[in-house]
């Protein structure tokens, strides 16, 4: 299989020897390791860059964490179509893999929500509090609250069962 | 008189350059208030936020002298909640106490007045959906979906004949829901006394009364602004919590969600303050420490917004 991913990348495959390494390389395993692996050693030989080993989920999980985009994603991106995969240029072929991780990583996070008018600042983003449970102490401010909350115009008492949470009580400090 | 004040409000809704909501849509929302005013019920219902659910028991009984109500948790501990005119009283048999809050006003929302609609409709667009069936009754469904990512949305099913509610879910920007309300059984009509006759005997329980008084919180040197568009000042009072040293609150709403800013000496408190954000359906609690006080931030509002609020909080000694 080895070899036949070399030759892949070096566009010597036929149509008809394409398939078989195609689709192994279509899941998660050896093959793929392989054919980064590949990448990898042909970009040092080019004198490029160096990315590390590994770099494609880091790539993915720094996207995550990156704030939505809240313009259409413009039509030319496109996730790289198989024709791509012919391209004798292993280069090529890691821009469009990379590509494709960003249209991965970003089209979900547009979600079914209306778009934002008003972004909070980004200063605010960045400070995240510590995350805490709710302890019996908040029951008081969550029942004083409540009392002015105009949900109870429209649902009566029921949003008490909030001020009075188990939750809350039986995770006392 | 509603189609006089659907006129109104498309008059009002005119004037503002980004409001608009189906006239149809801000009827179905006067007629779930009216509804709550109105109609004795019983029934049972779920509420769910993140994995946890729980079962409650709501009985109304409406009568000319504001009526009364009573909330009791059958999953867990037997909480309840009993309101009359005057009070709400919190029977909490975990810590063997009574909270008693008194009520000042009847309701600090009264019935959708055209001036609240359209402070609504500026941050909120308010529009019709489908219809389905919940517990056995036809529901229309409206949606109320936030204009910017500072407030959450909700979608409130009402029941065709009443305007009862039978179902609300509170959704993030992403759409996912953050908590829901449902009935899962209610029978509307006349409900007798008795029902409402809180369970437990409460006998020998502590009775916390939190006792309610003016305040003036600038005069005091305390610097609080919601510093979120639509939201407004409310009330501003002091108010005894836990028998201990008075706590300040100043209570921002946007006509459909509320912010309440707590301020209280740290030196009257028995257990150190915890430092933080935390969560409980589609309220989230914001705690941070100002000048030797305890600021905590309760909102009906997305964990930045109420962040945002509490980080606002400044002191400055008076003059």
């Amino acid at each position: 299989m080895k070899s036949r991913i070399s030759a892949l990348m070096d566009g010597e495959l036929d149509a008809r020897e394409l398939h078989e390494p195609l689709s192994a390389l279509g899941e998660e395993g050896d093959a793929r390791e392989t054919w980064r692996t590949y990448h990898l050693i042909s970009d040092a030989l080019r004198g490029g860059a160096i990315l590390s080993a590994n770099c494609a989920p880091r790539v993915a999980q720094r996207l995550a964490r990156e704030p939505a985009l809240v313009a259409p994603m413009p039509p030319a991106i496109q996730p790289p179509q198989r024709a791509r995969w012919f391209v004798p240029s292993a280069l090529a072929a890691s821009v469009a893999a990379v590509a494709f991780v960003g249209w991965v990583a970003l089209v979900p996070q547009q979600g079914a929500g209306p778009a934002p008018l008003a972004q909070a600042p980004q200063a605010e983003r960045a400070k995240e509090p510590a995350r805490l449970p709710l302890t019996s102490a908040a029951q008081d401010y969550l029942i004083a609250h409540q009392a002015f909350s105009p949900r109870n115009s429209l649902q009566g008492m029921a949003p008490y069962v909030r001020s009075v949470s188990d939750q809350a009580v039986a995770r006392k400090p | 008189m509603s189609r006089v004040a659907g006129a109104m409000l498309l008059w009002a809704a005119a004037g503002l350059a980004q409001a608009q909501a189906a006239p149809e849509a801000l009827d179905w929302l006067r007629k779930i208030y009216q509804a709550t005013e109105k109609l004795s019920y019983t029934g049972t219902f779920v509420y769910q936020q993140g994995e946890r659910t729980e079962t409650s028991r709501i009985t109304r009984r409406a009568d000319a002298s504001g009526g009364m109500e009573r909330l009791e948790v059958l999953d867990g501990p037997p909480r309840e909640v009993v309101r009359t005119r005057d009070e709400i009283r919190c029977y909490l048999p975990d810590s063997r106490t009574v909270k008693v809050d008194r009520r000042r006003d009847q309701r600090a929302f009264p019935a959708l007045l055209p001036a609240q609609a359209s402070v609504l409709m500026e941050h909120y667009s308010i529009t019709m959906d489908e219809t389905a069936r919940i517990a056995g009754f036809d529901c229309q469904a409206i949606v109320l979906a936030p204009r910017d990512e500072l407030r959450y949305g909700y979608k409130l099913w009402a029941d065709v004949k009443t305007g009862m509610l039978l179902k609300a879910r509170a959704f993030n920007r992403a759409g996912e829901s953050v908590e829901q309300f449902t009935f899962t059984q209610l029978e509307i009509g006349d409900v007798p006394r008795e029902r409402l006759r809180p369970r437990p005997a409460a006998r020998g329980w502590r009775v916390e009364q939190y006792a309610v008084a003016p305040a003036n919180l600038a005069e005091a040197g305390w610097s609080v602004h919601a510093d979120l568009p639509g939201f407004r000042k409310v009330v501003e009072i002091r108010r005894m919590l836990r028998h201990a040293q008075p706590v300040d609150q100043v209570v921002y709403s946007d006509g459909l969600a509320a912010i309440s800013v707590f301020i209280e000496p740290i030196a009257g408190r028995t257990e150190p303050p915890r430092i933080g954000l935390a969560t409980m359906g589609a309220v989230n609690v914001y705690t941070r420490e100002v000048a030797n006080h305890l600021v905590t931030v309760v909102g009906e509002a997305p964990a930045a917004s109420v962040q945002r609020v509490g980080n606002r909080v400044e002191f400055r000694r008076p003059q």
